[in-house]
């Protein structure tokens, strides 16, 4: 009775590690063939979360007014040591992490989309709009340019996000890496590698999309909390009483994306990160061969699952900040001229901005969507019945007067309804329209062939 | 193919399955229950026979009754059809609502601290006055306009009523009655949104308007049946009985034009349009153009526009 007993416990638990095996991403045997060294795990994306921690500082850096040679160190990286700025310990949630290149030595800057950005003043490309940003944040007080109302540390932030992960993302690792003749699986990714080609393009991919590596085994509540710093016990999947930052934390559009799924309404944390172990899992069960066709064709359909919900949440977050940005100006027409309301309306707009500006970083050209998400949003917001239309050569910003605030919020409802229809975007936090769809749905569609 | 029929099926089931549509079964089932209530109660009708009367298959399966249900089956794969280029309520309000923060009278969410239950009372109340106000003005339009009623003669044209027979309605008129719920509707919707903000709702039974739960439970569906229920006269000052509607119906001259009204009687009053249930036996239909109109289905849906071309061509062309 004693061994059926026994032998009853032992196979549940193999078949429970099995399940929450296919949820954790990693670890992942060597398969790289004729690999003599010593790593058993193929996993890496060490150079992504240094990109994490490097952008989660240079927000804070420039929210904090930081000098310039400190905001553009994170951003271009630095030979000495560059001190974690978040996430920092605290009394309940512990990090391993105080120096960003004791994880990686790397930087943001030179994987920074490289096309023209039309939707920002001066026709520069994604890196040059970065550093162009950081530039000017560093002649303002903590970042914000009242003026103008550019919130730089919100707009390097969400854009950087964009134009770096994003856009490395999709754009390269789950596009034209996955090709059979772009880093094939049955060679290292480089000289002297214990991954493929195809593991660590994949791996990278993954790390630019910021869960955690247990992400897919709790609730977006959770998740949540942990980018939040809120919950160190679910965070600590090891258990060895400290968050390892290069595993198991959330970050950038990870961490939005379970801010939306805590809504109830969408799934994307778990789709995406999903999405990545399911492909993680074929290029493994190839075993260190080239990929089959079925496999490329199958990875690439995972990659596709991956990118397509990975810009619903941007198209989301543009949602969520176009409805504060629609509330932020209803309640300047109340008060005008209220700094701490214009200040608010700053950061709303600027995380707004930024992620409109990251949906053109995919490699997908948007064409006449993208012109029209841009032109709805215009060069900056409405400060004090003006707003930025340009820059001169000298760099100076000029704006136009008398801009009607009341077309702007109609400009935010139609942003809305934009993304609704083209991203079908559906967790819609913010929703200015709602009133509307919730009232008809409660009527019922008006179309009748009935006489009274 | 199989999709096609799919899509009609689920919409023709749809009709009797939605609590917002009058055909619902629920609603129905209310108007049996109410005409057997007034059958055995008031009209002294024993049960059996009041089953029998309600059922009568004289009236359900009559000529007329049997064009009601094919004019159904067309005028549904109609609205199936034209859906996709019918204005909605939805765009009609959002359009309204964006208009409406240009204009610099009224600020947005002017009553927005307005408690959340009092906002919605109004909102409801309004909401059922105006819908209510717009059927009659449109109705009394399809009534007095002479090319209008060339169209509205199609349901008219109803020798017997069923409650199917409130579907018996010319496409042009169906394009117009959606035309009336959307823009009103939609109005209605965004003046109040702007005014009131994003928490207002409507009072609902089930989710549905309660003005719509109480309209059709309390017996809409009797408003097209041979089952006269009349209401005591000082109720029918403000309600509109069934047997008023019949009397709508009437083919007998001096009944015409009278209670184009769908819930309230106070607009037939303002009109002068009002007038009481009566006793007495009616025919319905359009008198001798009956025949005429009603020769085959495809003249029922033919015929209204050869008789506006006419129209026209007089009015050119006068002798």
């Amino acid at each position: 009775m004693k061994y059926f007993i026994g032998g009853t416990v032992f196979i549940t638990s193999i078949l429970t590690n099995v399940a929450f095996a296919s949820e954790v991403y990693g670890p992942y045997p060597i398969t790289l063939k004729d690999y003599q060294g010593e790593e058993t795990n193929s996993v890496s994306y060490s150079g992504q979360v240094g990109r994490q921690l490097l952008h989660n500082s240079l927000k804070r850096a420039i929210s904090s007014g930081a000098e310039m040679n400190v905001t553009k160190a994170y951003f271009n990286g630095s030979d000495s040591d560059l001190t974690l700025l978040d996430p920092v310990s605290s009394a309940n949630f512990k990090v391993d992490v105080t120096n960003i290149n004791d994880v990686s030595k790397t930087n943001l800057a030179g994987k920074a989309y490289k096309g023209t950005i039309n939707g920002w003043p001066g026709a520069m490309t994604g890196k040059e709009v970065l550093e162009s940003m950081i530039e000017r944040a560093a002649q303002t007080e903590n970042g914000y340019d009242a003026k103008h109302g550019y919130d730089y540390a919100q707009l390097v932030s969400k854009f950087a996000m964009g134009a770096v992960f994003y856009h490395q993302a999709c754009d390269n690792y789950l596009d034209e890496k996955l090709d059979a003749d772009n880093k094939p699986n049955n060679k290292p990714y480089n000289d002297g590698a214990y991954y493929t080609g195809k593991e660590h393009s994949w791996d990278e991919g993954f790390g630019y999309w910021g869960a955690a590596a247990h992400g897919a085994t709790m609730s977006a509540r959770v998740n949540y909390d942990i980018a939040k710093k809120k919950d160190m016990a679910s965070a600590d999947a090891n258990g060895d009483g400290v968050v390892n930052l290069k595993s198991e934390m959330n970050y950038a559009h990870a961490y939005y994306a379970s801010a939306y799924d805590k809504g109830g309404v969408t799934d994307y944390y778990n789709t995406i990160t999903k999405a990545f172990i399911d492909g993680r899992q074929i290029i493994t069960d190839a075993d260190g061969d080239a990929l089959s066709d079925s496999a490329r064709t199958d990875l690439k359909a995972k990659a596709r699952v991956i990118c397509s919900n990975w810009e619903k949440v941007i198209a989301e977050s543009v949602f969520k900040y176009a409805g504060s940005v629609y509330s932020d100006l209803e309640k300047l027409k109340a008060n005008p001229g209220d700094e701490k309301l214009m200040r608010i309306h700053a950061k709303h707009w600027g995380e707004l901005k930024g992620f409109a500006l990251s949906l053109h970083t995919s490699g997908q050209n948007l064409g006449e969507l993208g012109t029209r998400i841009d032109r709805l949003i215009g060069l900056g917001p409405v400060v004090n019945g003006s707003a930025v239309t340009g820059v001169d050569g000298g760099g100076n910003y000029f704006e136009m007067g008398d801009v009607d605030a009341d077309k702007y919020m109609v400009h935010m409802l139609k942003l809305q309804k934009l993304m609704e229809d083209e991203f079908g975007v559906s967790a819609k936090n913010n929703d200015k329209l709602a009133g509307i769809s919730n009232i008809s749905e409660i009527l019922g569609s008006g179309d009748s062939a009935e006489n009274d | 193919m199989s999709e096609i029929i799919d899509v009609l099926q689920s919409d023709f089931l749809g009709q009797f399955l939605n609590p917002r549509r009058r055909l619902f079964w629920g609603y129905l089932l209310s108007a049996i229950i109410i005409a057997l209530l007034w059958l055995n109660l008031v009209k002294k009708i024993n049960v059996r026979h009041a089953f029998n009367t309600i059922f009568d298959p004289s009236v359900l399966l009559s000529k007329s009754s049997r064009a009601d249900m094919i004019c159904f089956l067309i005028n549904r794969v109609f609205i199936i059809i034209c859906r996709p280029v019918l204005v909605t309520q939805i765009f009609i309000a959002t359009a309204i609502y964006h208009f409406l923060h240009f204009q610099s009278s009224v600020p947005i969410g002017l009553f927005e601290t307005t408690p959340v239950l009092i906002s919605t009372l109004l909102f409801t109340l309004c909401f059922f006055l105006i819908d209510d106000l717009s059927r009659f003005g449109l109705h009394y339009a399809l009534h007095r306009i002479p090319a209008l009623w060339e169209f509205h003669k199609f349901h008219h044209s109803a020798e017997t009523l069923t409650p199917l027979t409130v579907t018996r309605t010319h496409p042009v008129e169906a394009i117009l009655f959606t035309f009336r719920s959307a823009i009103i509707q939609g109005s209605v919707i965004a003046v109040f949104l702007f005014l009131f903000g994003q928490q207002l709702s409507l009072f609902t039974i089930l989710g549905v308007n309660i003005f719509v739960v109480l309209f059709h439970g309390l017996g809409s569906n009797l408003r097209h049946s041979h089952i006269s229920v009349s209401y005591p006269e000082t109720v029918e000052n403000f309600l509109i009985s069934p047997a008023q509607h019949h009397l709508h119906h009437s083919s007998q001259k001096e009944h015409f034009d009278k209670n184009f009204g769908v819930t309230l009687s106070i607009w037939d009053k303002m009109a002068g349009s009002f007038q009481y249930s009566s006793e007495q036996k009616l025919t319905f239909g359009i008198g001798s153009e009956t025949h005429e109109y009603t020769r085959t289905i495809a003249h029922m849906y033919m015929l209204p526009f050869k008789k506006v071309f006419n129209m026209r061509k007089k009015n050119f062309y006068p002798k």
